[in-house]
């Protein structure tokens, strides 16, 4: 009788008891909800404070010489403009081998493949590749472009090689998700009026995935433009003051640039470093940016 | 040559087709009958060339050897190799003279050589594509002829082609890591680089020189790596990561979201050079003050702080964005539940999602330990050098990124047990990020597949 009583003043809404236990689950509920804010704030506060400093240290050293001039060991005349070509023409040889074969891969992956060993062994590499660090693609490079294929050394070449072999499973997953969103009734449409299945797949079905794998793929290009570790290991370290003229020669590229400036002791060089990075992170906005628009200009909901 | 014989005989077969039309349906269009001709034509005369550059190389090597100047080579085989390669340089006027003066004088036999095995390989590939040309326009096409199946069966296997690359790749990585790793294994016993606990990767070049014993444990760097990429990392990066997650999901207004959660991501694209160079400049000589000023005698200015914080930053968008799919693919049911039952939100995050999207969250830190223990550029330049088998995160310890970069960037011999002692460290990073990769892919698939 007496536990009934107490438990009746328990659970009684307007009672101390129930009061008090509400009042201390409503502050841990505040609690929480500012621990989330707090660390959402605490990473945009370090993102703005990483920003401000580079802008802070290097908005001096921006100025068009610096843009046309290349590395040289005096600080007053060092530019990024050779390592900006290196960057350049890496990317392209990146883009120009990445983008075919991991579109192509994409496409036999989602339409063609039958579920067999050799599909699912396709399957788990690419998705460990694309998690592979990326500092193991360079020893890759090392010992195969180089020690065992004798091509140039420091060349965009080799590290557009090594980029885009770090690149493509990127592309794959992203083709493979794009494909995968055009609807079946568009297949189906097209195999009806007498297409081939080839024709299907590259008169309709890639067109519309199309927007959805560009997007992935400037993604990967961006990571590629800012990838410094693989670079290093096959060599784009060495100091060159002449601009590269084709992708055999030996040339810089500006996320290495920023690392080789960084060790230089002369105090003005920090000024440089952070221009340089100004520089790199210009171009990773302008390509995310363009990432995004093209995902919402061109995003279709079936 | 062949790809014009070829686009010629494309056309032919095309303008055929047309007229072919002209007296009825044809099976494929006519575009497929010039595509499948081009095809046979270009494709054999294509490999004969590719299957004759590496011959090539070798015919010449002999008719060189086998002419005058080539015959007064020394017979040391590395010295001979060394000239021949100046002297095919010379002829490809890629260099104006070699180290070697014998170079200069058997330039021209280089060149004459490669001249005359060259044409042999070009009019061999000619006269295929001129016979496979030949054959296809002799026989005779009728309409039913599936010259589209025949384009499609190429395409087909182009793709197949394409696909294989990935698989080629990882054996790629597997064989050469393995390979050097052997190697390296052959000079340094495995058991003293697995469970050594000193590293100083000093070969001496004469056995009497002071240190000349390298030593090649192992213990320390991956201690260094652990406590970085696995400990600070991840201390600062899951509490920050999943609560970011669980505000936008669970808290924050749509907009908030759909302004906040692209500026987060911001923090994943910037380039990690940037963030080494931002942990160098402006993080590390921050941790030391406050070390010395907590009375830390031995704090450095590489500490294993600092690399380990800006890491962890740059890994949040990772695990916020791990998190916030598996909260997202908990089934709306087990919430509404929750709060229906008077449960505040908090609790029912705490008490409900949580648990319920917990193997989706560990995966998702599984791979972001993988990423972070893989990664190079922060702890190359924020980190130091010293091998330190310490758990004080104020003193300089080494990871295996830095060392595989400080082994591999020097002006040393390929060769070397320093060298290959790089590839060594790269194999165990590669297994270990594998496993790794591997137990999160199967958790987070496992758990997907138990909500569907």
């Amino acid at each position: 009788m007496n536990s009934v009583a107490a438990e009746a003043a328990m659970t009684r809404w307007t009672g101390d008891a129930m009061q008090s236990r509400l009042r201390k689950r409503y502050r841990s509920e505040r609690l929480f909800k500012l621990l989330g804010f707090a660390a959402v704030g605490i990473s945009l506060a370090f993102l703005a404070f990483l920003l401000g400093t580079m802008l802070w240290k290097g908005a001096g050293g921006l100025s068009l010489g610096f843009l046309t001039m290349s590395d040289s060991t005096d600080p007053a005349t060092a530019g990024v403009w050779g390592a900006l070509k290196g960057s350049f023409l890496t990317i392209v040889v990146t883009m120009g081998l990445a983008f075919p074969v991991g579109v192509l891969s994409a496409i036999y992956l989602e339409e063609f493949a039958t579920r067999n060993r050799w599909t699912d062994m396709i399957e788990v590499s690419i998705n460990n590749l694309a998690a592979v660090p990326s500092i193991i693609f360079g020893l890759l490079g090392l010992a195969v472009f180089l020690n065992f294929m004798h091509l140039p050394r420091s060349a965009p070449l080799v590290g557009g090689l090594t980029l885009a072999l770090m690149t493509m499973p990127v592309i794959v997953i992203a083709g493979r998700n794009a494909i995968q969103a055009v609807p079946p009734s568009i297949r189906e449409a097209a195999l009806g009026v007498g297409a081939s299945k080839m024709q299907v797949v590259f008169h309709h079905v890639l067109p519309l995935a199309l927007p959805g794998i560009l997007t992935g793929t400037i993604i990967g290009m961006a990571r590629a433009l800012g990838e410094t570790a693989p670079l290093l290991m096959i060599g784009m370290r060495a100091f060159i003051a002449v601009p590269p003229s084709g992708i055999t020669d030996p040339s810089s590229v500006l996320p290495v640039q920023i690392f080789l400036w960084s060790d230089e002791v002369d105090r003005a060089f920090v000024e440089k470093t952070s221009a340089a990075i100004i520089v790199l992170l210009v171009f990773m906005l302008v390509m995310n940016g363009l990432a995004i628009y093209l995902r919402n200009r061109f995003e279709q909901r079936w | 040559m062949v790809l014009l014989i070829a686009s010629a005989v494309g056309g032919i077969a095309f303008t055929r087709a047309r007229q072919l039309r002209t007296g009825g349906r044809l099976h494929s269009l006519p575009v497929y009958h010039g595509i499948h001709a081009a095809l046979w034509v270009v494709v054999p005369a294509l490999l004969v060339l590719a299957a004759w550059s590496p011959m090539q190389t070798r015919l010449v090597d002999q008719a060189v050897l086998a002419s005058p100047e080539g015959k007064a080579l020394p017979d040391f085989e590395m010295q001979r190799d060394s000239i021949l390669d100046e002297a095919r340089q010379i002829a490809h006027h890629e260099i104006e003279a070699g180290f070697n003066p014998e170079s200069t004088a058997l330039a021209p036999r280089v060149a004459e050589a490669e001249g005359r095995y060259a044409s042999i390989g070009g009019i061999a590939a000619i006269l295929i594509a001129l016979g496979a040309a030949g054959v296809l326009l002799l026989r005779k096409r009728d309409r039913e002829f599936r010259a589209r199946t025949s384009v499609e069966r190429w395409m087909n296997g182009l793709l197949f082609g394409a696909s294989l690359i990935a698989i080629f790749t990882t054996l790629g990585i597997v064989l050469s890591l393995l390979f050097e790793s052997l190697r390296f294994f052959q000079l340094v016993p495995i058991t003293d680089f697995l469970f050594g606990l000193s590293w100083s990767p000093q070969m001496a070049i004469r056995a009497d020189q002071a240190g000349s014993s390298g030593a090649f444990g192992s213990i320390p760097l991956f201690w260094g790596t652990i406590l970085i990429g696995a400990i600070i990392a991840m201390i600062v990066a899951i509490p920050l990561g999943l609560m970011s997650a669980i505000y936008l999901t669970q808290y924050a207004s749509q907009r908030a979201r759909a302004i906040i959660k692209p500026v987060l991501e911001i923090l994943a694209g910037v380039p990690t050079v940037v963030y080494g160079y931002f942990a160098a400049l402006t993080v590390a000589p921050w941790i030391r003050e406050v070390g010395i000023s907590l009375g830390i005698e031995s704090a450095s200015s590489e500490s294993a702080l600092a690399a380990g914080l800006v890491m962890g930053i740059m890994i949040i968008p990772f695990v916020s964005s791990m998190a916030d799919d598996s909260i997202a693919a908990v089934p709306q049911a087990m919430s509404d539940g929750s709060l229906a039952l008077g449960a505040t939100k908090s609790e029912t995050i705490r008490k409900v999602l949580l648990p319920a999207a917990l193997p989706g969250v560990v995966g998702g830190v599984l791979l972001a330990v993988s990423r972070a223990i893989g990664e190079t550029m922060i702890v190359v330049m924020a980190a130091g050098l010293a091998a330190n088998l310490t758990a004080n995160p104020f003193e300089s310890v080494t990871t295996v990124t830095v060392q595989i970069v400080q082994l591999l960037t020097g002006d040393q011999e390929f060769d070397s047990a320093k060298t290959l002692a790089a590839f060594a460290l790269g194999l165990v990073l590669f297994l270990i990020t594998l496993v790794l990769n591997l137990i999160a892919l199967t958790v987070v698939r496992r758990y997907r597949e138990a909500y569907e």
